[in-house]
Formats: structure tokens, sequence, C-alpha cells
């Protein structure tokens, strides 16, 4: 017999604190559909997606149903395209995003990730011509993500990609003026990226990955406020050690109904399970924010002094309950600060309370890194590179993810109003110093090393 | 062996349990299994116990009845009689509700279950009158045998929920356990 209080909490995360799976993504190998010739490519990767896609989102709603768990959203990843589309040109790279954009539609998938490269040491001629191939492949598709890892902690900085990017984020967001430069909203650029991410932009399936594989996305700052809330009720002068306490005891049931779900998705399409990624992701929707858990704990906006120590202590409990919940966390794992994404925290960019500069102190303590933040449309590709750059050694030097998601908005400057819609949400531009000039350090390019292993200090 | 099963309802105080299991131990029954609740002010028991084979359901209904009399209670025993049920394949769900109070809610609700064969393993339910819905609860843990097609069964429940003003939840008993439960 179940107790009231068993039943009526969960059904409070469910019904008022927005609990909910983020995404079920498939992850889904085209290592097998390789050819030297573009179609035939094309054509054994489509009916692959189809073969494990199509029944993917009918499975994850009866599942989810049967759970009363709402799944936001069901996602592909695959394999990077630069591996497995090696021998193509630009020109067939991007015939090759359409034809992912396809299948995500036929499947009814909202996104498909996997448009990716992995460069950190240096860049293959696939490398090189998928990423080349981004900017417009990112503006002739709907659903197509990419993503690109230009650093790891034993291999270093690859300046000269990071270089690279630079111009491809600047490319990617003009080809996309009409809509404020959305391509680069769905582009990431990574250090130390996981190989099993279900989160977009990010998501890619690894090279050391099942053929297919279910990986899940849970979600819920909602739930973690409202803990945190009735824990502040119940005893104003709770120290912070039981705070964490508490938001480790929420990330736990929230990771172990992701992994509930996750695991019958699988079972039920006959493939491997993966991860449960328990990220608090937010939405831009009241309730379901990151920024305003740091309210809760007493600071006024995020980004004000005491916010870094407030969101490594989250950060950390969320972790140490998902891996207590479950034995196969993965992807990312902690707490996102996406700025247009997270209506709390795009009102402390517009309030100019939370600055480029202490989101980048954000970072090293946060599950990811920059992430979608709008900057001034003359931010030129230098400076785009350098803030790469800045983010990638938070990561390398720390051991951890870190990604910049910057949208360099065409024709607008900072404290201009943005609209992405969607999930991706809105925003104010925040501005950048130094941010139309040169720079002329990251134009030395070559390889920042990898760092010392011992003299932690 | 002979087994007899006895209720035992009465306004709560301290003593009723002490009372009837002592007057149970002199009349030489052992008790198997005890269920006891509290509703509002009224105690409600059940008791299995097994005894000699002379026994008889109504001696022992007579001598609770006399031994308990100053706890103004009534008790009732009867033969328990073995009877097994084919098994039925069900899963486990959790049906709550919530809605402003008014009569025939759970009529509404049960008599759906009556007509899928869906069995009824717990109960628990709270009016407390007035608007907030947290005061107004029904939870039903029930198993719905294998056949049933849940799609109907949802529709059905949500239109009859819908009809008596309620919000309803239909989820698999499996979601609070593994939420709530290492």
């Amino acid at each position: 017999m179940l107790s009231e209080r068993e039943i009526l909490s969960t059904l409070a995360m469910l019904r008022y604190e927005h609990l909910d799976l983020r995404t079920v993504t498939i992850g889904i190998s085209l290592l097998d559909c390789v050819s030297d010739d573009v179609n035939r490519f094309i054509n054994r990767s489509q009916s692959k997606i189809a073969r494990y896609a199509a029944p993917l989102v009918e499975t994850v709603n009866r599942i989810g149903d049967k759970y009363g768990i709402k799944v936001e959203n069901k996602r592909i990843a695959v394999s990077p395209i630069a591996v497995a589309g090696a021998p193509f040109s630009i020109t067939q790279l991007i015939q090759v995003a359409k034809a992912l954009d396809e299948a995500a539609k036929s499947a009814g998938i909202d996104f498909i990730g996997g448009f990716s490269a992995l460069v950190e040491k240096g860049m293959a001629i696939g490398d090189r011509a998928l990423i080349a191939a981004i900017p417009e492949a990112l503006a002739c598709t709907e659903r197509v993500c990419a993503s690109v890892n230009v650093a790891t902690t034993r291999a270093g900085i690859n300046m000269d990609a990071v270089v690279k990017m630079g111009s491809i984020v600047k490319e990617t967001a003009e080809l996309t003026a009409r809509a404020d430069g959305l391509g680069a909203a769905k582009l990431v650029v990574f250090a130390n990226i996981p190989q099993d991410i279900p989160f977009m932009a990010g998501a890619y399936l690894g090279i050391g990955e099942p053929d297919v594989v279910i990986n899940v996305g849970v979600s819920g700052p909602g739930v973690v406020k409202k803990a945190v809330d009735r824990a502040l009720e119940a005893d104003a002068m709770i120290d912070l050690g039981r705070i964490s306490e508490v938001i480790k005891q929420t990330a736990a049931k929230v990771t172990r109904a992701g992994e509930l779900i996750g695991r019958e998705v699988a079972e039920s399409l006959g493939v491997s399970f993966g991860v449960v990624d328990l990220s608090l992701a937010p939405t831009p929707h009241a309730g379901d924010s990151v920024g305003e858990i740091f309210q809760s704990l007493g600071l006024r906006s995020i980004g004000v002094p005491g916010s870094t120590a407030a969101l490594a202590l989250i950060n950390d409990a969320v972790k140490k309950g998902g891996a207590f919940a479950s034995s196969h966390v993965g992807g990312l794992s902690g707490a996102f600060i996406p700025v247009s994404e997270d209506l709390n925290i795009a009102a402390a960019a517009a309030q100019g309370m939370l600055s480029l500069e202490k989101l980048e102190a954000l970072t090293a303590v946060c599950s990811v890194g920059l992430d979608m933040v709008p900057l001034p449309g003359d931010t030129s590709a230098e400076t785009l590179a350098a803030i790469i750059a800045d983010e990638m050694a938070i990561g390398v030097i720390n051991k951890k993810t870190t990604a910049a998601r910057l949208i360099p908005v065409p024709g607008k400057k900072a404290g201009d109003k943005i609209h992405f819609g969607g999930l991706l949400g809105e925003g104010t531009i925040i501005p950048v110093n130094n941010g139309p000039d040169e720079n002329r350090f990251v134009r030395h390019g070559g390889r920042i090393p990898a760092p010392v292993q011992s003299l932690n200090n | 062996m002979n087994k007899l099963i006895i209720s035992v309802i009465g306004e709560d105080r301290p003593g009723i349990l002490a009372a009837i299991s002592d007057h149970l131990y002199s009349s030489g029954c052992n008790i198997e299994n005890v269920s006891q609740t509290i509703l509002q002010s009224v105690f409600g028991a059940l008791f299995i116990v097994s005894t000699s084979v002379d026994m008889e359901a109504k001696r022992l209904q007579a001598i609770l009845t006399e031994g308990v009399s100053k706890l103004n209670l009534n008790v009732f025993v009867r033969k328990h009689e073995f009877v097994t049920h084919a098994a039925v394949l069900s899963q486990p769900f959790v049906i709550t509700t919530f809605g402003p109070d008014k009569p025939g809610l759970v009529r509404g609700i049960t008599s759906i279950f009556a007509r899928h064969a869906i069995n009824v393993s717990n109960l628990k339910a709270v009016f407390k009158g007035g608007d907030d819905p947290s005061n107004n609860v029904m939870i039903f843990e029930v198993d719905v045998p294998s056949a049933t097609s849940l799609p109907e069964l949802r529709q059905e429940l949500k239109q009859a929920a819908q009809q008596l003003d309620l919000e309803i939840n239909i989820q698999h008993r499996k979601i609070f356990e593994t939420m709530n439960r290492i």
C-alpha cells in the first residue's frame, strides 16, 4: 500500500511544479550507412532513421500517459556526420543536412542532432567540409542541430578550430538574419563534449555508443525551487548544507522517474537504454526557471555576488542526487543557465544584473556554458572566437564540459530585444567588451597544449 | 482448525485493542491478521483468527460483546470461508481525483471500475468541503485486468470526472514506488 504522502507529493510535482521529461532522445548510429555515394548514404540513413524513430513518438506518448508524466520532446541524435559523411563535399553535406531534416520531419520529431565534428586535436577532410557546410545547412533546414568539439582536457584547445568557429557562428547568424540569427541557436561549440547528451542542440551519438540507444533528459527547475521554498518556509534560517540535502533528495526522485520511462521506452522499442541526464533545463515559462532558484536562495537576481557559490551548490547537489538515484547518469547532468530560454535569467541580463563576464564565471560551476547568449550583431568573428576560447579554457582546465552557443544578432545592438520563439525564448542583447574590434591573440592559432594533471592549485 | 472473521466498530478511545485481544486470548483464539483504521473519530478493525473447531462464531460474538460492553463497541463475528478466485492478470494503477465535494463522487467513479471488473485494493477519500481541490481527494489503488483497454478506460474515467467537476489522474503504481522508495 502506498502512503497518502507518497502519492500526493508526486502528484504535486507533476501538477504544479512542471516536473516533466524534457526529452527522450533516440541515438541512431549511421556508421553502417556509409558510402562514397551521397545518395546511397542518404537513402540508407533515412531508412534506418525511419525504422527506429517512426514508432518513437507513439511509444513515448503511450508510456508517458501510463505514468502520468508529460514528455515534452522526442528527438534524434545521429553519429557525427563529419565521420559518417567524411568523403563528401560541402554541397553534398548540405544535401545530407536536408535529408536529416526530412527524416526528422517524417518521424514527427522537432530536432535532430549530429551534424557534428570532433576536432580537438586537428581537422580531417570530412571535418573541414562539415564545418564549412554548417551555416548553409542550418539556414536551409528547420530541425537540424550542429555541434563542434574544439577542445578536451587531454588534447588541449585547437585554436585553429576556435578561430574558424568564430567565423562560422557569425556567418550562421547572418544567413538567418531575418529570424534574429536563429541558425546560431542550433550550433554549439564544445570542450569535453559527452557522447550521450540527450539535450539539444548538443546531442549527437558518440562513436563508442551502441547502434541504437535511448537517452533521457529529465528536467525540473520548478520542482527544485518549490522544494527549496518549502524548506525555507519550515525554517527560514535553514543552513546551506541542509538546503543542498533538500535539492539532492529532490533530484534523486526526478531522476528515478526519468529512468523508469527511459527503460520502458527502450524495452518497448527493443533497443538499449543509455543514460538519464538530469539537468535543470529551464523553459521560457514562469515556474520553470533556474534563475528563480537563485531568488529563493536569497539573491536579488542571478548575476549578483553570491551567484557563483549558489550555482555551485545547486549543480553539485543535482549531480549527487542523480548519481545516487541511477547507476546510469550521463550527458550533462547539472544546471543549465541558457539566457534566452529562462525568463528570469533573460530579465537579469536585460536589467544589467547579469553580464557576459559574470555568465562566464558561472559557467565554471554550471553543467554547460555560455548558452543562448544574444550578442550585438557587430561583434567581430575574432571576438566571438576569443569568447569561445575563454569558455573552452574553463572546461579544459577544470576537466568539465563547457560550451558556447552564442548568437550575434544581425543588425541589432546591446539592449535591443530579440525573439526566437518556442523553447528558444526571447531576451535582450548583452554588451561585449571590445566587441567589433580585432583580437590578435586568437589569430596566432595552433593548439593550446593540454594542461598538466598535477600541481592542482 | 477453524477460522473466524471479526469486525469491531465504535468511538475511538484507548484500550479497545487491549480489551478485544485479551478476550480473544482467553477464548483460545490466535490472531492471524488484523487491520485497523480511524475515520474522523470512529475506530474500525477487522481480525482473522484461528481457533478450535468447537468455537462457533455466535458464541465468540457473545463473549466479545459482553466482554467489551463498557467500550460501547459493535462486534460482529462470522465464519471465514476460504474462497480462491482464479488468478486474473492485472496491472496496479493509482487513480486520484481532486475537486469540490458533492454526493455521488465515489459512486460515479466506482461504477466504471465495476463495469471493467477492476478491483479496488485500497481507497482513501477525504472530503473536507470547500473549493480547495487538495481538501477533496479520492485515492483509489486498483488492479486493472490486463485485457482492459487502457485508452478506453482512461476516456471513460475522464468523461465521468468531467461530469462530476473532478480532475482525474490515472497512473501506473510504479511511478509512485520508483520516485519515493529506494
